[in-house]
C-alpha cells in the first residue's frame, strides 16, 4: 500500500513486527499495542526507533509515560466514517506532546485528508486513486478555519481579535 | 380482474443519480421513468438475474434493488407495497403550487 | 447587505462557504464521472444537506437558530423556484426542505445560497447539526439572556470540526434563553439552558442525552452551572467523550443518549468532567471580546415607542371576530408594551403543514420588510415568526398575512398540527402522515371550536425515527405498517412547554387510517365532557387518566 507525505510519495522504512516475532536488536521496528505492553522495556532498551500501531479503541493515555520516546504511532480507521482514530490523534499531538511521524492507515480518503491534517496526521496509507495529488492540495483547500488545533493555524475568532498566536494546547 | 400477488413478479428499481429520480430497468438494460415498460422477472431465479443485470448496469444510478409487483389480467404492473407504489407514482396529495398565494 | 438584527458574516464565514461550495462542486464532478463510489460520496453530499427520498434529492438548508433577513427569505423563493418545484417545508428543526433538488444543480444552489450568506452544512450525515434556539429570541418577555448568540458561537465552534466530523450518529444542540424552554432542550443530544443564579451570574445548564426517534429519552443534566465563557471547552470535552466512546456497533444505538443511559449519568459527568479539566484552561476559552462582538450583533433594532393600545385595534376586535381570535392564538406578548410577536400560521385547513410556495414566501418578506424590521423567525413547529410587531400594525399584518393564506388562528390549537414529511417523501417511513394531518385538519376546520377546544397539540410521525415528535405531542400519533397496511398508534400526555417535558403514553391498538378522525374526535369529546375550569386538553388527561379516553375512541372506531 503506498505510503505519502504531503511532500509526496515515501517508501516505509519500517518493519512490522509481528506479535510472536522476535524482537530484533536494531532497525525501525513497529508492534502492535498488545506487543507493546509486553516487550516495552525490551524494546525501548534496542538501539533502534520503534513504533506502536494502535486500534482505534486502544487507549493513547498509555502511551504518555513514553511519548517522546516513540519515532512512530499508527492510528486506524476501520472504516472512513469511524472517526475515532481523530480524537485519538489530537489526543496524542496536543495533550501528549507527540512529536514523531502520526500515520493513518485503513479507510483513508482524500476527501477527508484536510481534517486528518488539522488533527495532527503526518503520513497516509491510501490506494486510493489520486489521493497523492489531493493530499498536496489538502492542507490550503480551507483558507479559513474555525477550530484551534495543533497545525497552529488561527482560527477565525482569533484573527477577528488581530491576534495571530494560537495556543497549541488544547 | 386477478392479480399476481404471490410476490414472484419482481421488477428491478433505483434512483438515478443526477437527479434522484425513480426509475426502472427495460428490456434494453436501460433505465426508463416508465413503470409500464419494465422488465418483469417471474420467478426468484429470473429476479436474482435481474438484480445483477440492474447492478452491471449501475453507472448512473443509486443502489439498484427488485421491487415485488403484482399484474393483472390486462398485464398492466403495479408494485405491491405502499413505499413502492408511491415511489412509482408521486405524492398522495397536491403539494402547493409554485405561483399559488394560497393553497388551493 | 442591508441592516440585520443578527449575526453579519464576515469575510472569513464568506469565504469558509464559498471554499466548502467549490470543495463539494469537484466532490459531485468526481461522483458523477464514477471516481468517488456511492459510499464514499454518501457522507460528503449529507454533510453539504443532500438527502435522497423516495422521489428526488432533498435539500435541507440550514437557517441557524430559525432567523432569516427579508433579503434571505427572498433567496430561498428564488432558489425553490429556480432549482425545485416552488415550495419547500419548514421543519421543526428549523431548517427549510427542497424536496427536489437534482444531484447536478446541487452545487448552483449552494452557490446561490453563498450569495446571500447561507448554506447547508451539516445539516445532514454523523456531524454536529443546525443549533436550534428558541423561536422567540430577542423579544421574548421572559427572557434572560438571547440564546442566539451561543448558537453562533456553537455554529462556528462545529462547522468543519476536523475531529467531530465522523461522529457515531447525528448530534442535535438546542439553546434556550428562557425558563418557559421554546427549544425543547431536554429531547436533544446537548440542551444548554441559560439560567442566573443566586450571584446574579448568567450561566448553562448543560442538559445530556435527551432525544425522541426509537427510544426517546429526557435528556440528564450533566453541570448545573457553567460559566459562558467555558462553553465550547465543556462542549469539546463532551463531544471527544462521546466521539471515543459512543457505539458504532449498530445504528439504532449510536445516539449519545444511549452512552448515557449504558454507563450511567453519573460516569458520564465523571468522563466528561475530567476530559474537561484538560480542556477548560486551553485555547477554546472564549476571550470576553469574542463574546461580546457577536452579542452585539444581536442587539435587537431601535423599537421606537409605540402605544400598547390602540383604539383602531380595539375596535376592529369587537367588530371581527376572525380578528379577535387572531390576537388570541396568534399573537404573544413581546418584552415591549407596544409590540406584539406574531406567528403566522403555515397551516391552512387542508394544507400539507409548514409548506409554503416561492410566492408565499416572498410574501411574507414584504410583510417583515414593512412591519417587523426585515426579520422573520421559524418556529419549531413548522410556523414563522414576525418577532417585532408594533400593536398598531397588527390589522395591517393580519391582513396581509390573510392574503397569503396565513392568517387562520390556530397556533397552539388543534388543527396547528406538526407532521413529518411521512411515507409521501421520506424512505424511511413506514406510513404517510401529511394526508392524516390535512384530515383532521379539514374536519376541525372552524375556528369557534377550535378556540373552544383550546390548546391542543397534535404531532405525527411516520415512522419510529419521530421526526414529527409525536412522543412529546398532547396527542401523538405514530404511522406503523402491518401487512402492508397504515395503521395508526395514539399516544397521550406529550409535552415539551413550560419547563415541563413529559413522553406520551400509548392509548392501546392502532387504528385504521380512515378512522383516525374519529379517533381525534373521541379524545376531544371525552375532554369536553371532562374538563374542569380553565384545564388543557393535557391537564384533563392529567388528572382524569388514560381510561375515559381510551374507552371513548375504541366504542367509536
Amino acid at each position: 500500500m503506498p505510503l505519502f507525505r504531503e511532500a509526496g510519495i515515501v517508501e516505509d522504512p519500517w518493519q512490522k513486527l509481528g506479535d510472536d516475532a522476535a524482537v530484533p536488536a536494531d532497525g525501525m521496528v513497529l508492534v502492535s499495542f498488545t506487543r507493546w505492553r509486553e516487550a516495552r522495556a525490551a524494546l525501548l532498551a534496542r538501539r533502534g526507533p520503534v513504533g506502536v500501531a494502535l486500534a482505534n479503541t486502544d487507549p493513547v493515555e498509555a502511551l504518555a509515560s513514553d511519548i517522546s520516546r516513540l519515532d512512530l504511532i499508527v492510528l486506524h480507521f476501520p472504516k472512513f466514517s469511524d472517526g475515532r482514530a481523530y480524537s485519538q490523534a489530537r489526543l496524542l499531538r496536543e495533550r501528549l506532546g507527540y512529536q514523531g511521524e502520526l500515520r493513518a492507515t485503513g479507510g483513508v480518503l482524500q476527501d477527508q485528508a484536510p481534517f486528518m491534517l488539522r488533527c495532527g496526521f503526518d503520513a497516509f496509507e491510501s490506494d486510493q486513486k489520486g489521493f497523492g495529488e489531493a493530499l498536496a492540495k489538502a492542507r490550503t483547500l480551507f483558507s479559513v478555519v474555525y477550530q484551534p488545533t495543533e497545525d497552529g493555524r488561527a482560527p477565525a475568532s482569533l484573527l477577528r481579535l488581530g491576534r495571530r498566536n494560537v495556543r497549541t494546547t488544547v | 380482474m386477478a392479480k399476481n400477488l404471490s410476490g414472484d413478479l419482481t421488477i428491478a428499481s433505483a434512483n438515478r443519480l443526477t437527479d434522484g429520480v425513480v426509475v426502472f430497468l427495460d428490456d434494453a438494460g436501460e433505465w426508463t421513468k416508465r413503470l409500464d415498460r419494465a422488465a418483469i422477472a417471474r420467478d426468484k431465479r429470473a429476479g436474482e438475474i435481474l438484480l445483477e443485470r440492474a447492478r452491471a448496469e449501475g453507472f448512473g444510478v443509486i443502489d439498484p434493488f427488485l421491487v415485488a409487483v403484482s399484474e393483472d389480467d390486462d398485464g398492466v404492473i403495479e408494485p405491491i407495497s405502499l413505499r413502492e407504489k408511491i415511489r412509482a407514482s408521486g405524492l398522495t396529495f397536491d403539494a402547493i403550487a409554485a405561483d399559488a398565494v394560497r393553497y388551493a | 447587505m442591508p441592516d440585520t438584527h443578527f449575526y453579519r458574516y464576515d469575510d472569513y464565514d464568506r469565504t469558509l462557504v464559498a471554499e466548502r461550495v467549490e470543495q463539494f462542486r469537484d466532490q459531485v464532478r468526481r461522483r458523477l464521472s464514477g471516481e468517488l463510489t456511492e459510499e464514499q460520496f454518501k457522507p460528503l453530499r449529507l454533510t453539504n444537506g443532500l438527502y435522497l427520498q423516495l422521489h428526488a434529492y432533498m435539500l435541507r438548508i440550514a437557517i441557524p437558530y430559525g432567523t432569516l433577513s427579508s433579503r434571505q427569505l427572498r433567496k430561498l423563493a428564488d432558489i425553490a423556484r429556480k432549482y425545485d418545484r416552488g415550495y419547500g417545508h419548514f421543519t421543526t428543526r428549523q431548517n427549510l426542505q427542497l424536496n427536489w433538488i437534482k444531484l447536478e444543480d446541487a452545487p448552483d444552489a449552494l452557490a446561490a445560497l453563498a450569495e446571500v450568506d447561507m448554506h447547508a452544512m451539516q445539516t445532514s450525515g454523523n456531524v454536529i447539526r443546525n443549533v436550534t434556539a428558541d423561536h422567540f429570541a430577542g423579544a421574548a418577555i421572559d427572557e434572560i439572556e438571547d440564546p442566539r448568540i451561543w448558537c453562533e458561537i456553537v455554529r462556528q465552534w462545529s462547522t468543519l470540526h476536523p475531529e467531530f466530523s465522523f461522529l457515531p450518529r447525528k448530534f442535535k444542540i438546542a439553546v434556550t434563553g428562557s425558563p418557559n424552554d421554546r427549544a425543547a432542550v431536554r429531547v436533544h443530544d446537548i440542551g444548554l439552558r441559560l439560567w442566573r443564579n443566586e450571584q446574579g451570574e448568567v450561566g448553562f445548564e448543560v442538559i445530556v442525552g435527551g432525544g425522541l426517534g426509537r427510544t426517546p429519552m429526557i435528556g440528564k443534566t450533566l453541570r448545573e452551572f457553567l460559566p459562558k465563557d467555558e462553553l465550547l471547552a465543556y462542549l469539546e470535552a463532551t463531544l471527544r467523550v462521546y466521539n471515543r466512546y459512543g457505539r458504532r456497533d449498530n445504528l439504532y444505538k449510536a445516539r449519545i443518549k444511549i452512552l448515557v443511559h449504558e454507563i450511567g449519568a453519573e460516569m458520564m459527568r465523571e468522563d466528561v468532567e475530567a476530559e474537561y479539566a484538560e480542556t477548560k484552561d486551553g485555547a477554546l476559552r472564549l476571550p470576553a471580546e469574542t463574546i461580546e462582538a457577536i452579542a452585539r450583533q444581536f442587539a435587537p433594532p431601535a423599537l421606537p415607542h409605540r402605544p400598547a393600545v390602540v383604539g383602531a385595534v380595539e375596535a376592529l376586535k369587537l367588530e371581527d371576530r376572525d380578528f379577535a381570535l387572531w390576537l388570541k392564538s396568534n399573537v404573544s406578548a413581546h418584552r415591549l408594551a407596544g409590540y406584539r410577536i406574531v406567528t403566522a400560521s403555515l397551516k391552512p385547513a387542508g394544507a400539507p403543514p409548514g409548506d409554503a410556495s416561492s410566492v408565499q414566501m416572498e410574501g411574507m418578506a414584504d410583510i417583515a420588510d414593512a412591519y417587523s424590521h426585515g426579520e422573520i423567525r421559524v418556529s419549531h413547529e413548522q410556523n414563522l415568526v414576525f418577532p417585532h410587531v408594533a400593536v398598531e400594525d397588527l390589522p395591517a399584518v393580519w391582513r396581509a398575512l390573510g392574503r397569503l393564506g396565513f392568517a387562520e388562528a390556530n397556533v397552539g390549537k388543534i388543527t396547528d398540527i406538526i407532521a413529518c414529511p411521512g411515507l409521501d417523501y421520506c424512505a424511511l417511513a413506514n406510513a404517510r402522515s401529511i394526508p392524516v394531518a390535512q384530515s383532521i385538519s379539514n374536519h376541525f376546520a372552524g375556528l369557534a371550536r377550535q378556540h373552544d377546544i383550546g390548546d391542543l397539540k397534535i404531532k405525527i410521525s411516520g415512522c419510529i425515527n419521530a421526526c414529527g415528535h409525536h412522543h412529546v405531542g398532547h396527542i401523538g400519533i405514530l404511522g406503523v405498517d402491518k401487512n402492508g397496511v397504515e395503521l395508526y398508534q395514539i399516544s397521550l400526555g406529550g409535552d415539551v412547554d413550560f419547563g415541563k417535558t413529559a413522553l406520551g403514553t400509548i392509548l392501546g391498538p392502532a387504528v385504521a387510517a380512515d378512522k383516525v378522525v374519529e379517533a381525534v374526535d373521541a379524545l376531544v369529546a371525552t375532554y369536553l365532557d371532562a374538563r374542569g375550569e380553565g384545564e388543557r386538553f393535557v391537564d384533563t388527561y392529567r388528572r382524569i387518566g388514560a381510561q375515559p379516553f381510551k374507552d371513548r375512541v375504541y366504542a367509536a372506531v
